[in-house]
């Protein structure tokens, strides 16, 4: 099976909203095929909700340092719980 | 593909609200600079009456406009407040307070007991029914954050200075007799400025801070306690003025530390940025933080000295630090409502937030108001310079309506003639 590729986006030290205008950006770069990882020290709300309203396979996570991970797919069947680093 | 409402519906009311109080406090700072035309030195006699009307039309007109359209816009991001109806509370709020101020300033001018009536009623119902909205819903949150309580506690405040201005336009209409007029004007004016504008920046800065700039948090013991010992404070000083006559020396001074020392707090976190990039804002939030700080010093050494000189400037350095934190989230807000509702409406063309204010343009502004604030300080000293000091207000004001104008233009365009992306999402 075809490993998808991940698109990284680090918005740990980015000032508020260019985190948001990255990852909405990279959502709309995103096919069958790829990922999106995105590690921010908050969890973005504005664009988890986004991914869920436009129907997005969507993980997200908080490590022990409080940083949060942030997954999203087009592909639903993909298991993002899988590629998460924590 | 992306939903034609867009997320910023659910979250946020829709742009138009936000950018329509903007333009009423631009259009009221262009009143201001032609009012410090007209009225030229006297503006800086606090017992003159044009004092009053430069005072109210800053701090109503100007400052609450900027501060509701970040209200409506702030509750539903940083509070989590989904304000219900937002074009019907707008429409319901705007109107008579417009009009409100607007009939005030005349009340001011012409000393007609009828307009004071007529003010009391407009501005009365207007800002308390707003203030209750948003009050309640507020207290049903299960989970409280330091911004949402010190937004509360600052709403508690506009609340309470609203009625203690009734209070003041009911005795000026001839309704209630005024007993306690005097002690009613102080708790008044210490309302307004420690109580609403200051506690309302403060608890807006201890989320906007570390958001916007990547800083580290402000100390608990400030963001939890501040808002709260600074409400208590000034009505303590409020109940105990009618027993102890001179309650304000002790309690001003108070109020004067917890003020410098949240300012020395906030210049020390703007050094803490992991990107220290420095736009217009961050200037902005440096030059009202720092203005804050000779605002209070100012205050106290005019209150031992006896200079009258000394709480004039007082008050000008709490003005520049009211409107250069309210010009700082102007330049955050505007590009990213623009931005952010055109994107979330899936406009490909949406133009990025540079596009809608360029950061020049911020920065040229942050030069129009520093060189505004330093020629009002100098005509104190060489007063023809006070009509340098008018037009420089009018240039203020007039580009921020200009910025104003621009990002609705933009809006407009995109949506007219924007292409849209599909998402095309697989629903099975």
């Amino acid at each position: 099976m075809k490993h998808p590729e991940k698109i990284f986006l680090d918005a740990r030290e980015l000032e508020h909203p260019i985190p948001l205008e990255r990852a909405m950006q990279a959502l709309r770069s995103l096919h069958m095929d790829n990922y999106l990882y995105m590690i921010h020290r908050k969890n973005p709300i504005p664009l988890i909700d986004l991914a869920k309203e436009q129907g997005f396979n969507l993980h997200q996570q908080e490590d022990n340092n409080g940083t949060w991970h942030i997954l999203i797919s087009r592909d639903r069947t993909l298991d993002l719980t899988e590629l998460c680093d924590v | 593909m992306f939903d034609q409402n867009g997320l910023s519906l659910d979250q946020a009311p829709p742009i138009s609200v936000v950018l329509r109080f903007f333009l009423s406090g631009a259009l009221f700072g262009i009143v201001a600079g032609l009012l410090i035309l007209v009225f030229n030195t006297a503006i800086f006699d606090p017992a003159a009456i044009e004092a009053v009307i430069l005072t109210h039309t800053l701090t109503l007109g100007v400052m609450l406009s900027f501060m509701f359209a970040a209200l409506f816009q702030m509750l539903p991001v940083i509070a989590g407040v989904k304000l219900t109806a937002p074009v019907r509370k707008a429409n319901m709020l705007q109107y008579p307070f417009i009009l409100g101020v607007i009939v005030l300033l005349f009340a001011f001018y012409s000393g007609k007991v009828l307009l004071f009536t007529i003010a009391s009623f407009l501005l009365g119902g207007a800002i308390l029914s707003i203030t209750v909205t948003m009050l309640r819903e507020l207290l049903k949150l299960p989970n409280h954050s330091s911004s949402s309580k010190g937004m509360s506690i600052a709403l508690i405040a506009l609340g309470i200075l609203t009625i203690l201005a009734l209070y003041m336009t009911g005795t000026l209409g001839g309704i209630f007799e005024g007993m306690h007029y005097l002690q009613v004007k102080q708790a008044h004016f210490t309302f307004g400025l420690f109580g609403w504008i200051a506690l309302l920046i403060i608890s807006i800065s201890f989320q906007v801070i570390e958001m916007f700039y990547v800083t580290p948090s402000y100390p608990t013991l400030m963001h939890k306690h501040l808002p709260l010992s600074l409400l208590i404070l000034i009505g303590t000083g409020t109940l105990l003025s009618p027993i102890i006559a001179d309650v304000w020396s002790f309690v001003t001074p108070l109020l004067a530390l917890l003020m410098v020392l949240y300012a020395l707090i906030t210049l020390k976190r703007l050094t803490q940025r992991k990107r220290p990039i420095t736009d217009a804002t961050v200037l902005l939030w440096r030059i009202g933080t720092g203005l804050l700080i000779a605002s209070m010093l100012l205050m106290l050494s005019a209150d031992y000295s006896g200079y009258t000189i000394l709480a004039k400037l007082s008050y000008l350095s709490f003005a520049g630090f009211a409107i250069s934190i309210v010009f700082a989230m102007f330049y955050k807000i505007v590009p990213f409502l623009t931005w952010f509702h055109l994107s979330s409406q899936g406009y490909f063309t949406a133009p990025m937030m540079h596009e809608v204010i360029h950061p020049k343009t911020a920065m040229r502004h942050f030069y129009i108001h520093s060189a505004t604030l330093l020629v009002l300080a100098l005509s104190l000293f060489f007063s023809p310079l006070i009509y340098l000091g008018g037009f420089l207000t009018l240039l203020s004001f007039g580009w921020i309506l200009w910025q104003i104008i621009h990002a609705w233009r933009l809006y407009l365009h995109t949506q007219r003639t924007g292409e849209k992306f599909e998402m095309n999402i697989p629903t099975t």
